[in-house]
């Protein structure tokens, strides 16, 4: 499998400088504060019949070089806590500590820089840019965080190489297979190498060879130290994490904060 | 079938939820666009139409003519004549009109009752009282000309018969009753002049100065066969030269024995402004309504594109494309409907609008006159077409599907490409389509680059038109006073006259080419200053064995500056002439423009046989004109700088450009901004997708920028100099056709602003899906995108 390539080679392609002030995963040592802290998480959507209070106060940590899986049925809330965990909402109550820092007093600018400095993002149905080829499409997160074009076109192919994908890196979107688009995906969040890994269903879009192929790039990201929070419905897909917590009606079931609590 | 319906209406009523502003702003601006078309359409009827709605109006007589006072046996015998169904006898004066400006006037007046013949139109005022001998009726040229109106009181001191048999010879003060009367209307009518009096009064005028007639003019309404004008032509002519042998007229020499028949021949520069000013017209509705077409289908591509999603939701569930179709036309009824009523609208108020240029002063119903037809018609079509467009572009959104592109290189990221604001909105910009049923960018940059090509051509033709009507010397008219026949004495006296900044002394005459050809000839004996005459090409010439030629004659011959010239010489043998310029003269035969050569005195000399007629041309200082003219004309045949038709018929369309420039630019400007402010709709995933990234609001916005800058920046380098090359082309063409200098004015002012402008105008249009972009938050947008 193409994807079988060594981490090594991600290793050194996510070891290239940054240009903003990343703090470094790998200098993190194991008495190091979690990576992620939600506490009291409240989200409700105004709807046109009645209001959908989508989470209804989640707790919730995940620490370093964790892989933890969230796992619940359709309308719970996980998709909803994850973005709200990237920044990509606002919650209504309830904090969010992503590094250290609470996210709900900055401003959108700081979160944004936040954001791009510590997390990485993969959607279900990818979120490609159609307009542009597989290597400038992970070029682009590293063109946002302030990289020269230069070092961001070699990060990027790096990054296709380590995920088998440079001979497609002049192909857009639109001519790759699922399982192709969504390496692509998982190099772009990784272009800025991200302290937390936030994917959201990574494999419901794909058949199961996809599925397989994204679960063990994620397995191998995790042995290299990344932490990484993965939304998922499917009992199968959630046993490759670390830990597993479940959620149901906008509410974490059994709490989050046990870092070792559900083994898969 | 029913469930069929319900399924239209449910799809209607989500496509009402989710875009009815957009549409019904789109069916507002159609509705104007298409409100001004069929304006237009209506004024170009009402123009075309109103020289034979006067001439029907004003029952205008078939023939006329004027017999003099002292032959009344041929006016008596003139109803009786072949041809003649009914006749009317006016009598007639010739009078001393005191005013600002001494003139002489004919009047006419008839002492019978007349009907269905010959009654001018009442613009101002009233027709004369039956019983009221100190009333008129004037002309519209002749108030406009003497500067009087209704109110005015005039005095009219007439001449006898024997003094209008001295009238070129000079008769002194007129020697006839004089009379104080006032004026109670302005009358219009097609053909005043010859034996049509400008001045009209009534019976009891005619009974009171009888014995002072000078003439008869009678108005004749021919018989139905199509020989009646000539039977009559030739009957009346017998009859007058047997009158003329028994009684011959003292005013002979002014009583000409022809015919006129107005209602058959009409005035050549009627018909030539007639037909530039609703080609014009033409023009203008057909540019427009093509621009408002295009801007409309691709609004309505975008608009359904935006939801192309929906529409394959929709065939997923059954629904066929013209159901599809009709669900958008339906839910589009609104706004065709106020398009209809906003076209009907504006059509019913351009009623207000009177016939172009000249032609409204043959207008027979001034005022509110619209055509309800198409108003109503109008109306209905503009909701039948935008109802249309809309399901057009319907099933073209819905047809669409995301195309698979081919492979690009894979280089490095252009260094120039820094920014990822630039690298985004580039790529958003210019492949627009993918996947989004949006319009394809190419098409975008096309319409655009033609929209402003159009504006900039509209804007330089018409600079280019104001110029050549502003100035004189561009039509070969640069002198404000034309002395016929000058003598040296006065030519000696005006060039010490402070007041004169320039003279010349011209002579004219006929050369033959060598192949036989005839040209008119002018040379120009330099006096005084510098007379601003223009060369649309080289220079004017300075020597024998040069010639500078007009545009017309260089385009019928074939020539250019650097060619030459045979000429034969009176002398025999042939001069060959250097063509040193292109010069733009006027013809001082028939007033052509551009027709003539000009060349050295010498040379005149050689090539034009017998006496040239000499002209002193005046170009007086600023100011002085209308003295020296009062002055000169007591003793001298002086004739002002006159306009000729030609120019006069374009200076009436000289808004036409303008107009058409700023409505093209109001509806392509529509367009692109629908364009610009839908785009962070239309691109609402990759703008999340920016921010996804972490990209911040600032860069949000540049993207944006970049790609409002990307989408009009084309446009300009392309649009600009197309559209400068496009009105060279046209200006060049009516320039020569006209014969004057076919050199474009370029409004480099008004380019330098719309450049900055139109691009200033992209980025804070890109504003406003800037902040709707900031204020969606990215979950939301990659929920809905």
């Amino acid at each position: 499998m193409q994807v079988s390539a060594s981490f090594e080679a991600t290793a050194r392609a996510v070891d290239a400088p940054l240009p903003d002030d990343v703090p470094d995963p790998s200098a993190v040592g194991p008495a190091a504060p979690p990576e992620l802290v939600v506490r009291g998480l409240r989200k409700t959507y105004e709807a046109e019949t009645a209001p959908v209070r989508a989470l209804r106060g989640v707790d919730l940590t995940v620490g370093h070089g964790e892989f933890v899986a969230l796992m619940g049925p359709s309308g719970s809330g996980k998709s909803t806590l994850l973005h709200l965990l990237a920044g990509l909402d606002r919650a209504d109550e309830g904090s969010v500590t992503l590094a250290g820092v609470r996210t709900e007093e900055l401003s959108g600018s700081r979160l944004a820089r936040l954001r791009r400095r510590h997390v990485g993002l993969v959607f279900q149905f990818f979120h490609l840019i159609d307009h542009m080829s597989a290597l400038e499409n992970v070029a682009l997160a590293a063109l946002v965080a302030g990289a020269r074009p230069a070092e961001a076109t070699e990060r990027a192919r790096d990054l296709l190489d380590t995920l088998g994908l440079l001979e497609k890196q002049g192909e857009r979107p639109a001519a790759l297979s699922g399982g192709q688009r969504q390496r692509v995906a998982i190099a772009r969040a990784l272009a800025n190498r991200p302290t937390l890994l936030l994917a959201d269903e990574p494999t419901g879009a794909l058949d199961s060879d996809g599925a397989a192929e994204v679960l063990d790039l994620f397995t191998r990201l995790h042995h290299d130290g990344q932490t990484i929070l993965m939304v998922t419905h499917s009992a199968d897909v959630a046993g490759g994490a670390q830990r597993i917590v479940r959620m149901r009606d906008g509410m974490l079931l059994g709490g989050g904060t046990d870092a070792f609590g559900e083994q898969p | 079938m029913g469930d069929a319906f319900g399924a239209i209406r449910a799809v209607a009523r989500a496509e009402v939820r989710v875009g009815w502003r957009a549409t019904l702003l789109m069916g507002v601006v159609f509705g104007l666009v298409a409100g001004i078309v069929l304006g237009g359409v209506g004024l170009a009827g009402r123009t075309a139409s109103a020289y034979p709605r006067l001439v029907e109006a004003v029952h205008l007589d078939d023939a006329r003519t004027l017999v003099a006072a002292d032959q009344p046996q041929l006016a008596a015998a003139v109803p009786s004549l072949p041809g003649v169904a009914q006749a009317r006898t006016d009598e007639a004066w010739i009078a001393q009109l005191d005013g600002p400006a001494l003139r002489f006037v004919s009047i006419g007046a008839p002492t019978t009752a007349h009907e269905n013949l010959l009654d001018p139109v009442v613009v101002e005022g009233r027709a004369p009282a039956r019983d009221a001998a100190d009333e008129i009726l004037l002309s519209e040229s002749i108030a406009q000309s003497s500067g009087l109106g209704v109110g005015s009181i005039v005095t009219l001191r007439m001449l006898t018969l024997d003094q209008v048999s001295k009238f070129d010879v000079g008769f002194g003060p007129p020697a006839g009753p004089s009379t104080t009367v006032r004026v109670v209307g302005i009358g219009r009518m097609p053909a005043w002049g010859g034996a049509l009096a400008p001045v009209q009064a009534g019976p009891a005028f005619a009974a009171k100065f009888l014995p002072d007639i000078i003439g008869y003019s009678i108005y004749v309404r021919l018989a139905a066969d199509p020989d009646a004008a000539q039977r009559f032509g030739a009957a009346f002519a017998r009859t007058a030269a047997v009158v003329d042998q028994i009684s011959p007229s003292l005013i002979s020499q002014y009583t000409q024995r022809t015919v006129e028949l107005p209602s058959a021949t009409v005035d050549p520069s009627v018909r030539a402004a007639e037909q530039v000013l609703v080609g014009g017209l033409v023009v203008f509705v057909v540019v427009l309504a093509l621009g408002g077409l295009q801007v409309l289908g691709q609004s309505m591509v975008r608009h359904h594109g935006v939801r192309g999603g929906t529409q394959r939701v929709e065939s997923a569930l059954g629904m066929r494309a013209s159901e599809r179709a009709a669900a958008r036309v339906l839910a589009a009824a609104g706004a065709a409907a106020v398009a209809g009523i906003v076209a009907g609208g504006v059509a019913l108020a351009a009623g207000w609008l009177e016939p172009l240029g000249s032609q409204a002063r043959f207008e027979p119903e001034p005022g509110f006159r619209p055509v309800w037809s198409l108003v109503l018609l109008g109306g209905i079509g503009t909701a039948l077409v935008f109802s249309l467009v809309v399901a057009a572009t319907a099933a073209i959104a819905g047809r669409r599907r995301a195309t698979v592109v081919p492979s690009v290189r894979a280089a490095a990221i252009n260094p120039l490409r820094r920014w990822p604001a630039a690298l985004l909105g580039t790529r958003l910009a210019m492949h627009g389509r993918l996947g989004r049923g949006g319009v394809p960018a190419v098409a975008t940059v096309i319409a655009a680059s033609l929209a402003m090509a159009g504006v900039v051509a509209a804007i330089s033709f018409g600079a280019s038109l104001q110029r050549l009507v502003d100035t004189p010397a561009r039509y070969g008219h640069a002198a404000d006073l034309t002395i016929v026949d000058a003598r040296e004495a006065d030519i000696a006296r005006l060039v010490a006259d402070p007041r004169v900044a320039a003279l010349d002394v011209g002579a004219a005459g006929t050369a033959e080419l060598a192949d036989g050809d005839q040209i008119e000839v002018t040379s120009r004996d330099v006096r005084k200053g510098r007379m601003p005459i223009a060369v649309a090409g080289g220079r004017m010439p300075t020597g024998p064995g040069e010639v500078a030629i007009g545009p017309r004659l260089a385009s019928r011959l074939g020539l250019d500056v650097g060619d030459t010239l045979e000429v034969r010489r009176i002398q025999g043998g042939t001069v060959t002439l250097q063509i040193v310029g292109k010069a733009v003269i006027t013809s001082q035969n028939h007033g052509g423009i551009g027709d003539g050569a000009v060349v050295a005195p010498d040379v005149m000399r050689q090539v034009a046989p017998g006496q040239p007629l000499y002209d002193a041309t005046v170009l007086a200082v600023p100011g002085a004109a209308d003295a020296l003219f009062a002055e000169l004309s007591r003793n001298l045949e002086v004739f002002q700088r006159d306009v000729p038709t030609a120019v006069a018929n374009l200076a009436d369309l000289v808004t036409l450009p303008e107009l058409l420039a700023l409505v093209l630019a109001v509806v392509a400007g529509s367009g692109l901004a629908h364009a610009l402010l839908t785009s962070g709709r239309r691109h609402a995933r990759e703008v999340a997708v920016l921010s996804v990234l972490g990209a911040t609001p600032g860069q949000v916005r540049a993207t944006l920028a970049v790609m409002a800058a990307t989408t009009v920046l084309p446009a300009l380098v392309v649009g600009v100099p197309l559209g400068l090359g496009a009105a060279r082309v046209l200006w060049w063409q009516l320039a020569t056709a006209t014969g004057v200098a076919g050199d474009l004015a370029v409004p480099g002012r008004l380019l330098f602003v719309i450049v900055p402008a139109v691009l200033v105008a992209a980025l804070l249009l890109s504003l406003a899906p800037a902040a709707r972009a900031a204020r969606t938050p990215p979950a939301v947008a990659l929920a809905t995108g």
